[in-house]
């Protein structure tokens, strides 16, 4: 059987009709001219099945976690959009309030501040350390995933040691810890992977100055925070907010583990 | 060849992404109201993922690839202004070519077959493709591992591999593929089929 040539014309509209890119008269006059000629009904098989190994074989992987950060830094994305525009302060003040109604219906202990502007500032805080790790050679200090060696990493380095807790059998795998410093206070933040996403998870004191509430989202990165035995936790990473929710949810209801 | 039974489009560029509306009525100096920075949120950023998979592709490497894709993106930014409300993924895509060959001829000139050689890969390939008279059955290429599928595409000739992976990995149709690499339509089909044939044989061989 002979083969017409690749340029040949009646192969590329064989190739624009399994590509879905012919009009419908002319998808088929050349189904019907692949009914006549079995090499170019063979040629269509051939795409076909190279289409689907490919497919197959080749999923679409993501761009490496911290290269949409470095991006965003590179451009003074994050430093710019602290001027926060009016429509954006009324959706954060909204997310906000959003958040605390949804605390207050789950019923955890929530320290009400005397304004939003706090709240925001420590996420905003958050997220400039969490692109600030995603851009260092190492995102954490204490490279471990065991939580053993992780928590008492933390001892002398900051008052309080973290909770740590293995979250690896739902697939979030710990990394490590780093210390933050969330204005002159040094924090402990642990951080845990998901396929590329980092996250960082910080513990924060309540001290009756730091508390909850504050964006859902700062320049893209999604937080999600919860308050336990007067500590308040804010995750941070690009991982969707479902996914970053259920996060939170594993590590509060694995509450008991230590 | 006559392009015209190709799909009929609504628009001049017909973007198959999600549309960015930009409304005239914005604030002074702005595009919709949007400043630079949200426009490079609106058209750049949701698009990262395919742009370090086509620098991936195109440098062999996923350090270079993400060099690339930092670059293309600051290129991006200072050029957002120039982006005319067309496709915005085919937009980022050509940037993320055009940076990456050029990052190629800098760093890795050995490797980058200018476009006055290609016409020679072409007519060399068209003989050779018209010298092969088989057909084998299709389902021989089924055991193909990841790697091989890899490896083979990654020794297509660039203009033959843009094409098929921005087609049959990214699924781009024919006109986002000629925005992208800043060629007829009609090249968009040749070059796809060369590629799938150049593919297949190469995996053939592998066997």
């Amino acid at each position: 059987m002979s083969r017409p040539k690749s340029d040949d014309s009646s192969v590329l509209l064989v190739h624009a009709y399994l590509d879905g890119e012919l009009d419908p008269a002319n998808a088929l006059s050349v189904a019907q001219q692949m009914g006549q000629e079995p090499a170019l009904a063979a040629e269509a098989e051939r795409v076909k099945e190279l289409q689907k190994l490919i497919h197959d074989r080749l999923p679409r992987e993501e761009a490496p976690a911290g290269l949409r950060a470095r991006i965003e830094s590179s451009i003074g994305a994050t430093e710019r959009a602290r001027t926060t525009p009016s429509w954006m302060q009324s959706w954060r003040a909204l997310a906000a309030s959003v958040l605390l109604a949804a605390a207050v219906a789950s019923g955890a202990t929530w320290v009400v501040t005397d304004s939003q502007r706090q709240p925001t500032q420590v996420a905003e805080l958050l997220v400039s350390d969490h692109i600030r790790a995603l851009m260092a050679p190492e995102p954490v200090d204490v490279v471990s995933s065991d939580r053993h060696t992780v928590k008492p990493w933390f001892n002398g380095r900051i008052p309080n040691s973290p909770r740590v807790v293995d979250l690896a059998k739902d697939d979030f795998q710990l990394i490590g810890g780093r210390v933050d410093v969330l204005g002159r206070t040094p924090v402990s933040t642990l951080v845990y992977r998901r396929a590329k996403h980092l996250i960082s998870l910080t513990a924060v004191p309540i001290d009756g100055k730091l508390a909850l509430g504050g964006p859902a989202s700062v320049d893209g990165y999604n937080i999600v925070g919860w308050v336990e035995n007067g500590t308040s936790y804010w995750a941070v990473s690009d991982l969707e907010t479902k996914q970053l929710e259920m996060f939170a949810q594993l590590f509060r209801s694995s509450q008991n583990e230590l | 060849m006559s392009i015209t039974p190709l799909r009929p489009r609504t628009g001049p560029n017909n973007p198959e992404g999600p549309p960015v509306r930009l409304v005239s009525d914005g604030a002074p100096g702005s595009i919709g109201g949007l400043d630079d920075n949200a426009l490079f949120r609106t058209i750049v950023l949701p698009y990262i993922d395919e742009a370090y998979r086509l620098a991936r592709w195109l440098t062999s490497n996923g350090t270079d690839a993400e060099d690339v894709v930092q670059d293309a993106s600051l290129r991006a930014f200072r050029a957002i202004r120039s982006y005319a409300g067309g496709n915005p993924r085919a937009w980022l895509l050509s940037i993320v070519r055009n940076t990456a060959y050029s990052w190629m001829r800098k760093n890795r000139p050995a490797t980058i077959v200018s476009v006055d050689d290609l016409e020679v890969v072409e007519l060399e390939h068209a003989a050779s493709d018209e010298s092969r008279d088989d057909t084998p059955e299709a389902s021989l290429i089924a055991k193909v591992d990841a790697e091989q599928l890899r490896a083979a595409i990654a020794k297509l000739p660039a203009p033959f591999r843009e094409t098929l992976v921005l087609r049959d990995i990214e699924g781009l149709d024919y006109r986002e593929i000629a925005e992208a690499t800043e060629v007829p339509i009609g090249t968009v089909m040749s070059r796809l089929a060369r590629a799938r044939r150049r593919l297949l044989e190469t995996l053939r061989q592998d066997d």
